[in-house]
């Protein structure tokens, strides 16, 4: 038995490591390219090894722009990112436990509308918005990026309705007839059964904000409010050279908060199951 | 009765409430100025001027990109949405397991997805595809002929698919997290019961997925047709070669931010609107059929 | 009663948006009432220096310009302390993309940089001050020449002032140009030439040229042969003959048949400078303008030379295009300030000297001057041939009409089509002239 079980696990290891490998070969590339110095990056871009390799991408990179480190940018995405995540994934769970468990007149049409908004491409309303924003005097500040995010957002509202709806309406009732108020239901019971759902939906408004660029480009217009991916777009210009390896480093170095709490939120998912055990 | 049923809808709209406040303030007015718009001349400068449906009649009519766009965004979709679901769910059956350091393996594939929208991946795709580059050298080495993937239009909507396909690791997430929601016992009861792993998935796994396969398959057609910054980065912003890439929102872009014509943008944009809107539509009444909710609370 | 309140809602809507997209006005110069609050903008009412004020300046380039440009706003700002400048700046698409929706609000920066593919859409919309009334008041043009100053005018106003001057050159690699046999290009050399040279370059195994852009030589060419590519009222396509459409791309597409020149796909993987075929060796020459041959012979690394395009005809074909403007913004509520810090831009000698041309060949004659013995031996080449240039050259045309950009990308899928060879030049000629008059004719 222990025998086939080790050789059962190398298999599993090796096929699935080497798909990992084939399926991060471009994002190696990625890496290794930030290595290398700007003008041979495309002109070396068969070989992953860096020759000669240097960190100057990352130290001078990190200057940024405009005498704005990417401290700073990171900071500034950060604040917006997190204000945003938490407005959205919390909001959206609200508004998802309405339209999955309560029956009310026009309920379908709020859906319907809700589901709608998805679809409309952003650059459309887009003008119309900034006009708007304007008005209210909210440009070149973040409240325009993170102030709707607190009113849910369509995509997790329809994620985590579909999540409450795989747990079964018995158990409201059981837990109704428990003395739980209907108010009370939401914190007590269906959140924690959703958390696989929760931290789905955080884990995607994490590192979607954090590479939103239209958003802030429209609204942040002083380099200092600047967000990562803002500040990523200006090592790149048509006109002069590109700063290719200022541009692929600080990408990398972008990423690592978003790998991190990629890394977190995937654990709590798997955790998450063990208070859905519940149903045995 | 019925001060109870009132308490349940006013109960019902507590909940809802922030969306459809959100929606009033924010939503409402830029969408229905965008659907005005739609019937007007606009180039952002001077004020609208109405012009009927003469935009829809210029689309369908006279432009012969528009419906370039539209043949190129379908086939793109058509390739596109199953590539991914497929490979989202049998990877994410794959890593569905207690296996030590299986969370690194999530973690690793699930990295093209995290910098998917990025610039940087797009121009990182983009050398893969040269025509020295890996992939045609990989393709060379198993004894295949190198592919112009920029000269043929045909070629370079695969390497947008392809990149489609590669970032499958957010359905894979939603994948594994309805995966985990299925109880265990589940399994082992029809083990015992002598069902073999097909069975199993076929029976067991499918059917209690379902609305998360549901899900996905909505949220990933909504997401490719409105797929707009790689193939924007990609082909530089021109849909080339000979608009082998023009994907239908990388049109819109031109027609609203290059050339101006916001009243076509926004026509544009409303008939894609309606057109997905329909096929969600679709998606969901057939969905009755095929997808089972435990719960009563909403089919 | 839910149709009326639509309906009222969609009045008021639309009449909002009229009223806030036509914050220029009638266009005929005059100082617009501003329509919304421009953020970021004014403190004080605009008058005489002591009043603190803030401007807005925006551009668009890359690391280094915006370095230089922002301490060139720092010393304008320590020589007048009551000014307070805020930059926005970004990369060229996204700098477009924002200043429209920006325009659609009435919150234009005060000072902005221009191109002359966007001047006309901008000016012809009331959104860019007439600039007429501050010369030879806040902005001193006596050492700036009329033709200079001509790149910016639509009409008999000024919307852009031109911050400096190029010309279409070609730039070669002469160790490469040694293996087809030629020390250097042939003066007086003419498009007979250029094929010549494209089969010597095909035999040695070199690309002659990179391609040459539809919009910007076909032009040329034109204009060699007394024609302009759109007619003075934009309206139209300016020439008549077809047959010159003709003579241009079939030209143009046998060097890509034989070989000389890349296919649109080779093209198109470029991802910059530090890719371009020159750069790598494998292309002899890069056709393109003046400001861009120091960054092509940084990025070689190895010396260039220029080169005027071919004859027949050279200075009726040739001409000095502005690089780029600053305009004044109509809802700007201080355009005197605003001149003022053009003003310094285009003459202050100390702030050149951080320019260093990058934004073109400086337009004010003392400037250039006094600018030239200061830079290194690639900058003077181009301020020589700036000079050269300008004795030999004709007017420029005038900025490029409304719907120039469908123009330029119908040139883009016919070139493109032309060279996959799936249409002849002829046929293209015909297709190219319907498909851009019907484009032009919007501007009736």
């Amino acid at each position: 038995m222990p025998g086939k079980t080790l050789r059962k696990s190398l298999i599993y290891h090796s096929c699935v490591a080497v798909f990992t490998v084939l399926m991060l070969y471009p994002v190696i590339w990625l890496l290794m390219s930030s290595f290398k110095p700007s003008n041979l990056i495309f002109v070396t871009a068969d070989s992953l090894v860096p020759e000669p390799w240097i960190w100057d991408n990352y130290t001078i990179g990190w200057q940024g722009i405009g005498g704005y480190t990417f401290g700073t940018f990171i900071q500034n995405t950060f604040v917006i990112v997190a204000l945003a995540t938490v407005g959205a994934v919390l909001s959206s769970a609200f508004i998802a436990f309405g339209f999955a468990r309560m029956q009310f007149f026009g309920r379908n049409f709020w859906f319907a509308i809700m589901m709608g908004t998805l679809m409309l491409p952003y650059e459309v309303v887009m003008v119309p918005q900034y006009i708007l924003f304007s008005k209210l005097g909210w440009v070149n500040t973040i409240l325009p990026i993170v102030v709707p995010a607190w009113f849910g957002q369509a995509f997790f509202i329809f994620l985590i309705m579909q999540f409450i709806r795989t747990i079964p309406a018995e158990l409201d009732e059981a837990a109704i007839i428990d003395g739980c108020g209907r108010f009370r239901l939401f914190p007590r019971i269906i959140l924690p059964l959703t958390a696989p759902a929760l931290a789905t939906a955080t884990i995607f408004s994490f590192y979607w904000r954090w590479e939103d660029l239209l958003g802030p480009l429209l609204y942040l217009n002083r380099p200092k409010q600047y967000t990562v991916s803002l500040a990523l777009k200006m090592f790149l210009d048509n006109e002069t050279i590109s700063n290719w390896g200022a541009m692929f480093a600080m990408s990398v170095a972008s990423l690592v908060p978003v790998l991190v709490l990629f890394f977190l939120a995937q654990k709590y998912i798997v955790e998450g199951i063990s208070t859905s055990g519940l149903k045995a | 009765m019925k001060a109870r049923q009132l308490r349940n809808h006013l109960a019902g709209y507590a909940f809802i409430s922030p969306f459809v406040i959100g929606f009033l303030a924010f939503t409402l007015i830029p969408i229905c100025a965008s659907l005005v718009l739609s019937f007007t001349d606009y180039d952002l400068f001077s004020p609208p001027r109405w012009v009927g449906l003469d935009n829809f009649r210029k689309l369908f009519f006279q432009d012969n990109k528009y419906w370039k766009s539209v043949r190129v965004t379908l086939t793109y979709v058509l390739f596109a949405v199953p590539l991914r679901l497929v490979f989202a769910l049998l990877v994410a059956m794959v890593l569905n397991v207690q296996v030590r350091g299986v969370g690194v393996y999530r973690t690793l594939i699930y990295l093209p997805s995290i910098i998917g929208g990025s610039v940087a991946v797009a121009i990182m795709w983009r050398n893969l595809f040269g025509d020295q580059g890996i992939i045609n050298l990989g393709l060379i080495f198993l004894g295949f002929d190198p592919v112009r993937w920029f000269g043929n239009p045909t070629a370079a909507l695969w390497m947008l698919i392809l990149l489609a396909v590669w970032q499958f690791g957010s359905s894979m997430l939603i994948f594994l997290a309805g995966l985990k929601n299925i109880p265990v016992t589940y399994y082992e009861a029809a083990s015992v019961d002598g069902a073999g792993p097909l069975r199993r998935f076929f029976r067991i796994t499918l059917p209690l997925l379902s609305p998360v396969i549901l899900f996905n398959l909505i949220m990933q057609t909504i997401s490719a047709f409105i797929t707009f910054i790689p193939a924007y980065i990609i082909t530089k912003g021109e849909g080339g070669p000979l608009d082998g890439t023009l994907l239908y929102s990388l049109y819109l872009f031109r027609q609203g931010f290059v050339y101006y014509h916001m009243g076509e943008a926004s026509a544009m944009a409303w008939i894609l609107l309606v057109v997905v809107a329909l096929l969600t539509a679709l998606l969901f009444a057939t969905s009755r059929f095929w997808v089972y909710y435990e719960s009563k609370g909403g089919a | 009663m839910r149709k009326a309140l639509l309906m009222t809602m969609v009045l008021v809507l639309a009449l909002g948006l009229a009223a806030c997209a036509s914050g220029g006005g009638s266009g005929s110069g005059q100082t617009p009432s501003p329509s919304s609050a421009s953020p970021g903008g004014s403190q004080a009412p605009s008058g005489s220096s002591p009043e603190p004020v803030t401007l807005r300046i925006a551009w668009w380039g890359s690391q280094p310009r915006h370095d230089y440009t922002l301490q060139v706003i720092e010393m304008y700002q320590q020589a007048n302390p009551h000014v307070r400048i805020e930059p926005e700046y970004a990369s060229w698409d996204d700098y477009w993309k924002r200043l429209a929706p920006q325009a659609a609000a009435g919150n234009l920066p005060d000072i902005l940089q221009m191109d002359l593919s966007y001047i006309t859409q901008y000016a012809g919309n009331g959104q860019l001050e007439d600039l007429t009334p501050y010369l030879n008041r806040e902005i001193d043009v006596s050492d700036v020449s009329e033709s200079a100053l001509s790149g910016g005018r639509l009409g008999d106003k000024l919307y852009g002032f031109n911050l400096g001057v190029n010309a279409l050159q070609v730039h070669y690699d002469p160790a490469l140009l040694q293996k087809i046999g030629l020390d250097k290009l042939p003066d007086n050399w003419t498009w007979d030439t250029y094929k010549e040279l494209g089969q010597k370059a095909k035999d040695a195994g070199l690309y002659f040229e990179t391609g040459l852009r539809p919009e910007v030589f076909f032009a040329y060419y034109l204009r060699q042969h007394g024609q302009r590519l759109y007619s003075p009222d934009g309206t139209s396509l300016g020439y008549d003959n077809d047959q010159l459409f003709v003579d241009y791309f079939t030209m143009t597409r046998d060097m890509v048949l034989m070989g000389a020149s890349p296919t649109p796909d080779v093209i198109a993987q470029i991802k910059g400078i530090e890719d371009d075929l020159l750069v790598k060796q494998q292309a002899i020459s890069v056709w393109q303008w003046s400001n861009q041959y120091v960054g092509l012979q940084t990025a070689a690394g190895r010396p260039l030379e220029m080169h005027p395009l071919p004859g027949p005809n050279v200075k009726q074909g040739m001409f000095l295009k502005p690089s780029m403007f600053f305009s004044i913004a109509a809802n700007s509520r201080h355009k005197e300030e605003a001149a003022k810090f053009i003003n310094f831009f285009i003459n202050d000698i100390e702030a050149n000297k951080l320019i260093k041309g990058d934004r073109g060949v400086p337009v004010a004659g003392k400037v250039k001057d006094a600018l030239k013995p200061l830079l290194p031996p690639e900058l003077q080449k181009v301020f020589e041939y700036i000079q050269w240039a300008e004795q030999n050259s004709s007017p420029a045309d005038p900025p490029d009409p409304i719907g120039a950009a469908e123009v330029m990308a119908l040139f883009k899928t016919y070139d493109d089509m032309m060279k996959f060879e799936q249409i002849t030049p002829e046929e293209a000629a015909k297709r190219f002239r319907e498909e851009a008059n019907a484009i032009l004719a919007k501007n009736k």
